[in-house]
């Protein structure tokens, strides 16, 4: 069915706000989440409460969640609306600006920053086919369906890296904008690290390229699921590991958050950032976290089916709903993959900035190449 | 073509790893540390003045602000010392507690020591173990003397009181619990590729540096001195307890880490043996009503967590309170050796100097 | 070895088991449930759930009065001595029916007691305490210094602060938080 201009362009319309939709509640979630995960492990509770007291609408608010907290699981969610203060607190904060700053980068940054994030998600195959179908009452698009996924590029992967890769742009200029020493050293710890560690980590994602001989996201995430021989495990398991290792450090995320690390640079790149300026560094830092997440269960744990690095392949169709691709399994990787990112950060100490550009260099990069060969082979015994 | 222009940073005095209210002037070549200069003083409260116009049993409560997570060290050189310049002998019984919450308190110093260092290294989740423990240890100093961190544990002469009942209990139950808990840190510090790579050959400084520089406790003997006072010039009841000094020869913050972990198992066993014989009696030897000094001098070093915490006290006839005092405190003279560790190496290993240097900015302004 | 040791990553494997376990014991165990005594999660939710203080835990002061309800200070200046800070002062004064001295005014200063019980300890007649209470913040210096007349009383009993000076009530428990 063709559809006509108007159709198409609402239909994108409404795939865009909706994945928009999802950013913004995972994301928050996510902050939340960072607080409760870490606390468990921590042996605390995290967030339990918010401010206000026991009067008023916050005291209600306390008081369910302190009845919440009597039953195991459910008291994991305590504490929950302070993601919605975060929000409050992060847009009505006063927007300073140092009385030096470069004013425009300084604006420019965080946006720089934050619109590849978004704009990745253009790409990404949330399912490999039709979501569903608008009933025929609505205007416009009704009786259309609704894919999973925003376009279906061509050469997708390579729009992701390339998007991807700007994103550092925002935080060295924001960095040097911001005219201050701290947030320097931040910055160019960053443009060092993601320039080493952008090596390795498309090296690593080559592999796949290889084995599937395509660079489109839904043909790669559905064959790399299902059309694989079983050598290709290999390829696939190494290369799992050495993308999300990478993909910590592009995210600047424990253990390669050196960028800000705390205990040296107060903050790192965004100290002189406030209110939502620095909300929009957060909000791509995070952002980029759920695209290193999609990617990574997208090529390596088998996006959207039941069984990860091509073991899909070995499941009957006699297991009927898991031998089918689902949006589910694809989310519940994702959220599996966040929450490793947040139990890593929990567990693991920093890297020295000269190590850890010693360690993309002399480890990552031969390893991806290595894994990249043994792709290359499987690819041509198959 | 291009000028080579050196970039001056303030560590501190207000940044998440200075301890306190350090501040580190840094001159950086990129992130190379060109040259290193810490500034003290931001805590400067003339505790050593204070103490020579207060009288000898008052004096106390200054040195539980000096070195404020290890006041039970404090207070235990301030009474011996003022018991030696009086001629004063204390009861077996009143040794053996004070040795008891004494090493409970190193135990205590250097959690949080770890707990900082592991932060500052970017591991944050040892912080909370670590406290889980202390915060057991300040417990049992609660149920002594009432307070969990300024303590004012000891009286010239020996103990206010005898220990609480359920004392010993409390006590043992930490010491069951405690070795296991070693282990945890162990398993997230010790063999973890990270720690290694950022302790490993970090912050050197040589036995000889040291020596000269009067570097002393854990710095020293993991640069392979067994230089600890407790065996050198035993006081307490130390010469009673068997224990061993723990020292390595690597002089790196990694080597420091581990003779650290060692302490903190060799004060569990003091502890221990200070449980199992602890002799009944007196706690509080006979005191004249009022304390008066005679003409003396004297010099009273002990093993504070941090290193040798010497008091100097001179008194004059019939004196109510110190005619002189001076505290040779570990922190401040150990923080002499952070230019010499720091300089040429990068701005993430001034972080980890600090951390492993454990100095208590209390201690080194006074 | 070393080769593989750095390809298998056992170590951090061994930190992430560690606080995997913690995470998963905090997770499925309910809050206020007593798990192993280590695996417990610490978090005291303090103002719901009440901090348990030692018996010789050291509060605010407080003063004593005998069994016919009269004040056992009897002047004899000893904590005012004592204290390290001098934070106590006492004004003397003679009261009819009484032999001994009765203080007309005993000022403390609470904002600058260190809380070292040395006044405790200095006094004979067993006329004050440290009480048990640590909620000592108030938002005006004036709220400290409970020694000013007509409020005097309100050093028999634990006393909120922030409010003692107001109140002069005697029996008057104000609520607390």
């Amino acid at each position: 069915m063709q559809m006509t201009l108007t159709q198409t362009l609402v239909m994108a319309l409404i795939q865009i706000v909706a994945v928009l939709a999802f950013i913004f509640v995972v994301v928050p979630m996510l902050t939340f989440a960072e607080r409760k995960v870490i606390g468990y492990v921590q042996v605390r509770l995290g967030a339990t409460r918010i401010a206000g007291g026991r009067k008023g609408l916050t005291g209600a608010v306390n008081k369910i969640m302190w009845w919440m907290g009597h039953f195991p699981v459910i008291s994991f969610f305590r504490g929950l609306p302070t993601f919605m203060a975060d929000g409050i607190k992060l847009v009505t904060k006063e927007d300073i600006m140092p009385a030096k700053a470069d004013k425009f980068v300084f604006w420019l940054a965080p946006i720089l920053c934050m619109v590849p994030a978004f704009a990745v998600f253009a790409a990404i195959t949330f399912y490999p086919g039709v979501l569903g179908v608008f009933p025929t009452w609505v205007p416009i698009v009704g009786g259309l369906p609704v894919d999973g996924y925003i376009t279906d590029i061509n050469v997708g992967l390579l729009y992701i890296l390339g998007l991807a890769s700007v994103g550092v742009y925002g935080i060295v200029l924001g960095a040097w904008a911001s005219n201050s020493k701290y947030p320097l050293l931040g910055g160019l710890r960053s443009a060092a690290q993601v320039i080493s560690y952008e090596v390795p980590l498309t090296l690593s994602l080559l592999a796949p390229v290889i084995l599937t001989g395509s660079l489109n996201f839904k043909t790669m995430s559905v064959e790399l699921a299902t059309g694989m021989s079983p050598w290709a495990i290999l390829p696939l398991f190494i290369g799992f590991f050495a993308y999300i290792t990478c993909g910590f450090a592009e995210t600047n995320r424990v253990p390669f958050d050196l960028a800000e690390a705390e205990s040296e640079l107060v903050s790192g790149f965004h100290t002189e950032y406030t209110g939502m300026k620095f909300g929009w560094f957060f909000l791509s830092e995070y952002t980029n976290m759920i695209v290193v997440s999609a990617l990574a269960s997208a090529f390596f744990l088998g996006g959207h089916y039941f069984l990860p690095f091509g073991f899909q392949q070995f499941v009957p169709a006699s297991w009927g709903w898991f031998a089918q691709p689902h949006l589910i399994f694809f989310l519940l990787k994702v959220f599996f993959l966040l929450f490793v990112f947040l139990w890593v950060r929990a567990t693991l100490p920093r890297y020295r900035y000269d190590q850890l550009m010693s360690v993309g260099w002399k480890y990552f990069i031969p390893l991806t190449l290595v894994n990249l060969f043994i792709a290359g082979l499987v690819r041509f015994m198959a | 073509m291009f000028k080579n222009e050196e970039l001056e940073i303030n560590l501190g005095p207000q940044h998440p790893s200075t301890h306190g209210v350090l501040r580190v002037k840094l001159r950086l070549d990129g992130e190379t540390v060109r040259h290193c200069y810490p500034v003290i003083g931001y805590l400067h409260r003339g505790v050593e003045k204070i103490c020579e116009n207060k009288t000898f049993f008052q004096g106390q409560v200054w040195t539980d602000r000096m070195d404020y997570v290890a006041a039970v060290s404090n207070n235990l050189g301030w009474a011996e010392a003022i018991e030696k310049l009086m001629g004063i002998s204390v009861p077996r019984r009143a040794k053996y507690i004070r040795t008891l919450l004494t090493e409970l308190n190193r135990i205590s110093s250097h959690l949080l020591w770890l707990g900082t260092h592991a932060m500052d290294i970017g591991a944050m989740t040892v912080f909370l173990y670590a406290f889980r423990e202390r915060e057991e240890i300040l417990d049992v100093f609660e149920s002594f003397c009432g307070a969990r961190l300024t303590t004012t544990a000891f009286r010239i002469g020996g103990l206010r009181d005898d220990v609480p009942p359920g004392f010993e209990a409390k006590v043992q139950a930490f010491l069951d619990r405690f070795l296991p808990c070693i282990d945890e840190y162990e398993d997230l510090l010790t063999e973890n590729r990270i720690w290694k790579k950022r302790t490993i050959g970090v912050a050197p400084i040589s036995a000889e540096e040291c020596l000269a520089m009067g570097v002393t406790g854990p710095v020293l003997r993991a640069a392979g001195v067994p230089y600890d006072i407790r065996k050198a010039f035993p006081y307490a009841a130390y010469d009673e307890m068997q224990f061993e000094v723990p020292t390595r020869m690597e002089a790196d913050t990694y080597a420091r880490y581990l003779v650290r972990l060692e302490e903190m198992r060799q004060s569990h066993r003091i502890v221990q043996q200070c449980l199992d014989g602890m002799p009944e009696g007196a706690v509080m030897a006979k005191l004249p009503k009022i304390l008066k000094s005679e003409v003396a001098e004297v010099y009273h070093p002990i093993e504070a967590p941090k290193g040798e915490l010497g008091y100097y006290l001179v008194g004059e006839k019939g004196g109510l309170n110190p005619y002189r005092f001076h505290v040779r405190g570990p922190s401040f003279v150990n923080l002499q050796a952070l230019p010499k560790m720091t300089e040429g190496k990068l701005l993430a290993d001034v972080i980890a100097a600090i951390g492993t240097l454990d100095v208590v900015l209390g201690e080194v302004d006074r | 070895m070393s080769i593989l040791s750095t390809l298998f990553p056992y170590d951090i494997y061994k930190g992430l088991k560690l606080t995997g376990r913690y995470f998963g014991r905090n997770f499925f165990s309910a809050n206020r449930k007593k798990v192993r005594a280590n695996l417990k999660h610490i978090t005291v939710e303090y103002p719901e759930v009440p901090v348990h203080l030692a018996p010789r835990f050291r509060g605010r002061l407080q003063m004593l009065r005998d069994e016919q309800g009269e004040i056992k200070c009897i002047c004899c200046l000893a904590c005012e001595r004592i204290c390290p800070t001098q934070v106590i002062t006492i004004e003397k004064d003679k009261k009819e029916g009484r032999k001994l001295p009765f203080p007309k005014r005993y000022t403390f200063e609470m904002e600058r007691c260190i809380f070292c019980e040395f006044c405790v300890e200095a006094c004979a007649y067993d006329s004050i305490i440290l009480n048990h209470q640590f909620e000592l913040a108030a938002y005006n210096r004036e709220d400290f210094s409970h020694g000013t007349e007509g409020v005097f009383q309100n050093m028999f009993k634990p006393t909120p602060v922030g409010t003692f000076s107001v109140s002069a009530d005697d029996d008057g428990n104000a609520p607390h938080y």
